[in-house]
């Protein structure tokens, strides 16, 4: 504490008040112990600091001190003020505390909201302790369409309380998915936020497709004509009807893939769409066919069933 | 009444400062007497204006800001405490979790 106030302060002996003044402020700026409400080693450098000022900062001190009348502590006046710094009596949470530092945070996190305290006043409040809690969830079901489901949209859902909301399908929802609408519950306490809405979905079924992750499954009917000589035939799928060309010699049970023709994803890409051949023969007998049945010698020859075995 | 000059004298505070601060929501006594915490502040007050030539929009910011940071010790301490007060495989099972955050 006995240093040389020159040395403390950081300045040449020749030094103007005005150069002594603003090296002051500078390290009290930056040592201030209510500044510094964690460092104890910054609250000792200031009250060298201070005691330093108080000498160098009066000139007539100064000019006692420059002849020696005095020396570095001879006028130390200890800056600690008698109620103590603030930084003692702040953070015991009285009128001035805030939590505007990581109130955001307490809304999120009810888990955090119970570490961090609610006692935390904001400046200018009505006082007393807050309470804030979060509303409850609100969990609700809607059937929707299986092609709503493939592509998206929007349903209205009836709450208990009759209220309505407005429930966006996402593309590509699947059965048993829960949607969570924020702020959608019940209402909040003491200012809280609200409770989610918890949409349970549930997708139909669809007459014709059938559903693999982001796939879709159709089996189409072609003729028997088509499946011999081949041929373009316009096939239906959830993104729109598709010209799908059939090659020659095709078989029942052929499996064509759609690409980008399935269920959308998140990323706004599509799967696939895989259709199945079904051979559909006339819906009744014709002579022609059956004539050229009769005498078609390659057709009695095949035998699709070798290599079968009970 | 008297005593309480006396006090702000030897604090290095003026009554009328002080009044002019409670106006500006600097100081916010919840009773007629300045409470110890309320002088403790005014003390600040008279530092950063002072000692540090803070001017007055500063001084606003930088109490706004010692504030947040008391609060957020506070909140801090709280945890640290709540900590402190774990059973010995809670406390492991934080730290782990902790460790992995820092490696992540």
């Amino acid at each position: 504490m006995n240093e040389d106030p020159y040395d403390v302060l950081g300045v040449k002996r020749d030094a103007s008040q005005d150069d002594i003044r603003k090296a002051y402020r500078k390290l009290a700026r930056k040592l201030h112990p209510d500044l510094n409400p964690g460092d104890k080693a910054a609250e000792e450098k200031f009250k060298a600091v201070s005691a330093a000022n108080d000498i160098l900062g009066d000139a007539e001190k100064r000019a006692r001190f420059d002849r020696g009348e005095i020396d570095a502590a001879g006028n130390e006046r200890p800056p600690q003020p008698p109620p103590g710094w603030y930084r003692d009596h702040a953070e015991a949470g009285g009128p001035y505390a805030s939590d505007a530092g990581y109130a955001d945070m307490m809304d999120e996190d009810e888990l955090l909201g119970a570490l961090f305290g609610r006692g935390a006043r904001r400046r200018g409040g009505a006082g007393g302790a807050q309470f804030r809690m979060q509303g409850g969830d609100i969990h609700a079901r809607l059937a929707i369409d299986f092609l709503d489901a493939v592509n998206g949209a929007t349903k209205r859902v009836t709450l208990p309380d009759g209220s309505t909301v407005d429930v966006t399908i996402p593309p590509g929802t699947r059965e048993g998915q829960v949607l969570r609408l924020r702020g959608k519950g019940s209402p909040g306490i003491g200012g809280g936020p609200a409770g989610d809405l918890m949409v349970e979905v549930s997708v139909g079924e669809h007459r014709h497709y059938k559903r693999r992750d982001d796939d879709i499954l159709l089996d189409l009917p072609v003729s028997l004509t088509e499946a011999v000589l081949g041929g373009k035939i316009e096939v239906p799928t959830p993104a729109g009807p598709v010209m799908v060309t059939v090659p020659k010699g095709s078989n029942s049970g052929t499996v064509l893939r759609l690409k980008g023709r399935g269920v959308k994803k998140r990323d706004g890409s599509r799967g696939d769409a895989f259709v199945t051949l079904r051979l559909v023969l006339p819906d009744k007998p014709d002579a022609d066919l059956e004539a050229f049945a009769e005498r078609w010698t390659a057709g009695k020859a095949q035998n699709p069933r070798e290599g079968m075995e009970g | 009444m008297a005593e309480m000059n006396d006090r702000l004298r030897r604090l290095r505070l003026q009554a009328t400062m002080l009044e002019a601060w409670v106006s500006a929501g600097w100081i916010a006594p919840e009773t007629p007497e300045y409470s110890e915490t309320d002088l403790a502040r005014a003390c600040l007050i008279r530092d950063l204006r002072e000692a540090m030539g803070v001017n007055d929009e500063g001084v606003e910011v930088a109490l706004d800001l010692l504030d947040q940071i008391h609060g957020l010790r506070r909140a801090l301490r709280r945890v640290g405490d709540v900590m402190h007060g774990l059973p010995e495989p809670a406390r492991q099972e934080v730290l782990v979790i902790l460790r992995e955050l820092d490696e992540a």
